[in-house]
């Protein structure tokens, strides 16, 4: 037996495998039975892999469901969340996240705008680039321990100390690196024809660039924003100091806020089993809000996609 | 101080009549107003926006960068009273805060205690389950694994943290207990377990990006030299994949050095230096979430905890690069430069 018709046996083994058919006939040879052995092994752990998903989302169900209720969703806490529900923790989230959007967005697609459209490939480039780099790997307690000493120590005059204010800042901060590389990636993968036959149509540069490139890769920079909306809308770690406590609804920028994450955090931590549970149900809501924000985001860049194949 | 206008200097010299003087007057103000409309144009105008623009975007790039920057001046500040009176003393064994004793070594083993265990159950099931998804499975199991991946990265460090809490440390005290008296579930093993799950989905989709990079045609050499599908995945795909196993493995360090929460809940946060993986121990990111705020009066408490803030930003972040770096470097060295 050469070494070239074992060689065409295993082909057939790996077509015959592919088609799901002679798992029943022994293995041939060692080298047949490794192969499938390893088959066997890494399908395995690639199954062990996806199992601690499935065991986190059944039990966070199964332990929230019940706990889901209106009130939960309507009503504010009340006595350290014994009684009441999470809105205050709700509303908290969504207006920390557009705020931090509304300050975050524009400075990070305009650096991105300027460094892809503006500038050459140079120093300046470099730099943007490797900072946004050294940014997305800070870790999200240091932006925590930042925003606590900046803008609650030090700037506390024009924020307030521990408010919605300082909380939505520190978290722009974590969404700069996300949105200013993705934003980047999405611009260059716009035909530089199309750039061309707008300035050869007389435009400026500024128009050429918000009315013609933006457009054409918006969706692409629409799905980096949410991703970086849905990674801090699930950060805890930013938000422990810097937010305060509240269990209200903020009446406004200065005021201290309640954030979901934390407040799930309290819940778990709490000694009493009935406050545990609304963790859950927390989890949940929050969980729901995550997760939809990152399939909205897979959608629109499918439809990206689309679009870019029909050309 | 300009001359009075004599009937001598207007055009028509002596015999200039009110018809010239109000042509005159009417070139003045065609003059004038072609030179608001010039200057709004240069203010104003398109180009001038265009300008404008470029500007404020500049100013845009320059703050992204000042963001770090910023971070590490501000750090460094504030944890320079610590480094400068304390000295090499802020590696010290004892941490209490009563008694102005600030050695942050604790914290530094209990992090390489937890991240160096869960880098070690995160990694070899991480590599093989890329080997899986990208040499092996049909695409129809492919996308839904990859989904179900993705969604987990997804998950917030909170929840993963509430799931470890209430089910995971019950679940290893129950198993471990008659085996270990004194194990109460909280500790080294709970917190590299959940740091293991959290790493996983970044240990797949770096490594498994990396091995589709690898060129068709090495594949099918290697299945035109005899080498089965096993053989070519690990002996071609491996090899050629490492520097992006490697920038797997230090994206995951870094990541496995900087996560709070869910580590926080599980670990104890107890002040002893973990001997084995069943005893409970404190982590750097879980002093600072559980202490900064009470730390504001006291200015060496202060500076000391943020030297262990700055630590893990040097760790973190040269982890992080470092992984970038390989990547690159990687799809350079093979030519696959996207």
């Amino acid at each position: 037996m050469g070494n070239a018709e074992e060689g065409v046996e295993t082909m057939k083994t790996g077509n015959a495998l592919r088609k799901g058919r002679s798992w029943l006939r022994l293995p041939k040879s060692r080298r047949e039975f490794l192969d499938r052995a390893a088959y066997v092994s890494l399908g395995f752990v690639a199954v062990l892999l996806t199992l601690p998903f499935f065991a986190i989302i059944l039990d966070v169900i199964v332990k929230g469901l019940p706990g889901l209720t209106p009130t939960l969703i309507w009503e504010s806490i009340r006595n350290l969340g014994r009684e009441g529900g999470i809105r205050n923790a709700i509303v908290g989230s969504v207006e920390l996240v557009v705020i931090a959007s509304g300050v975050a967005l524009p400075i990070s697609i305009g650096a991105a705008v300027y460094t892809t459209e503006y500038s050459r490939q140079g120093r300046l480039h470099q730099i943007v680039e490797f900072t946004a780099d050294v940014l997305a790997g800070v870790p999200s307690i240091v932006f925590g321990a930042f925003g606590y000493v900046f803008f609650v120590w030090l700037l506390r005059a024009f924020t307030g100390g521990a408010t919605l204010l300082s909380g939505a800042l520190t978290l722009s901060l974590m969404m700069i690196p996300t949105v200013l590389r993705t934003s980047q990636e999405s611009l260059r993968a716009v035909p530089i024809t199309l750039r061309e036959a707008s300035l050869a149509l007389g435009a400026t540069k500024w128009s050429t660039t918000w009315r013609v490139t933006i457009r054409a890769c918006f969706p692409a920079i629409v799905t980096g924003i949410l991703l970086a909306v849905a990674r801090i809308a699930g950060e805890t770690a930013p938000l422990i100091w810097t937010t305060g406590y509240n269990s209200d609804t903020p009446w406004s920028i200065f005021d201290a806020v309640a954030s979901l994450p934390f407040t799930i955090f309290t819940f778990a931590m709490h000694p009493d089993p009935v406050v545990n549970a609304k963790a859950y149900a927390a989890s949940i809501v929050l969980i729901l809000i995550v997760l939809s924000v990152d399939v909205v985001a897979n959608w629109v860049s499918r439809r990206v996609g689309i679009l870019v194949r029909k050309g | 101080m300009s001359a009075p206008i004599h009937r001598a200097h207007l055009p028509g010299g002596e015999n200039a009549t009110l018809e010239d003087l109000r042509n005159l007057s009417q070139r003045l103000l065609e003059a004038l107003t072609r030179m608001v409309r010039l200057w709004y144009e240069r203010l104003f105008g398109p180009t001038a926006r265009d300008l404008l623009g470029r500007s404020l975007l500049l100013l845009f790039s320059i703050t992204t960068s000042l963001v770090i920057v910023g971070i590490f001046i501000l750090l460094w500040a504030e944890s320079l009273p610590a480094l400068s009176s304390l000295g090499l003393g802020i590696f010290g064994p004892v941490w209490d805060p009563n008694r102005n004793l600030f050695g942050i070594a604790v914290f530094i083993t209990g992090t390489l205690w937890v991240s160096s265990f869960a880098i070690l159950l995160a990694v070899p099931l991480g590599i093989g389950g890329a080997l899986f998804l990208s040499e092996y499975c049909p695409e129809r199991i492919r996308l839904p694994l990859r989904m179900i991946l993705e969604l987990m990265a997804a998950i917030p460090s909170i929840v993963y943290g509430l799931w470890a809490l209430k089910t995971l440390v019950p679940a290893l005290r129950n198993t471990f207990q008659p085996l270990v008296s004194y194990y109460s579930g909280f500790g080294v093993l709970a917190g590299a377990i959940i740091l293991a799950v959290m790493l996983l989905p970044t240990v797949v989709a770096v490594s498994e990006d990396a091995m589709r990079m690898v060129p068709d045609t090495l594949r099918e050499a290697s299945y035109a030299l005899g080498a089965s599908r096993t053989e070519t995945a690990r002996r071609v795909v491996l090899s050629t994949a490492l520097p992006g196993i490697g920038a797997a493995v230090l994206l995951s360090l870094g990541r496995a050095i900087g996560e709070t929460m869910a580590v926080l809940m599980v670990t104890g946060n107890s002040l002893v230096f973990p001997v084995s993986i069943f005893d409970q121990t404190y982590v750097m990111t879980s002093v600072l979430a559980n202490q900064l705020g009470y730390a504001l009066a006291d200015p060496l408490y202060r500076s000391a905890l943020f030297s262990v803030a700055l630590a893990l930003l040097l760790v973190s972040v040269t982890f992080t690069t470092l992984g970038r770096m390989a990547i690159r470097w990687g799809m350079r060295r093979k030519g696959l430069r996207r």
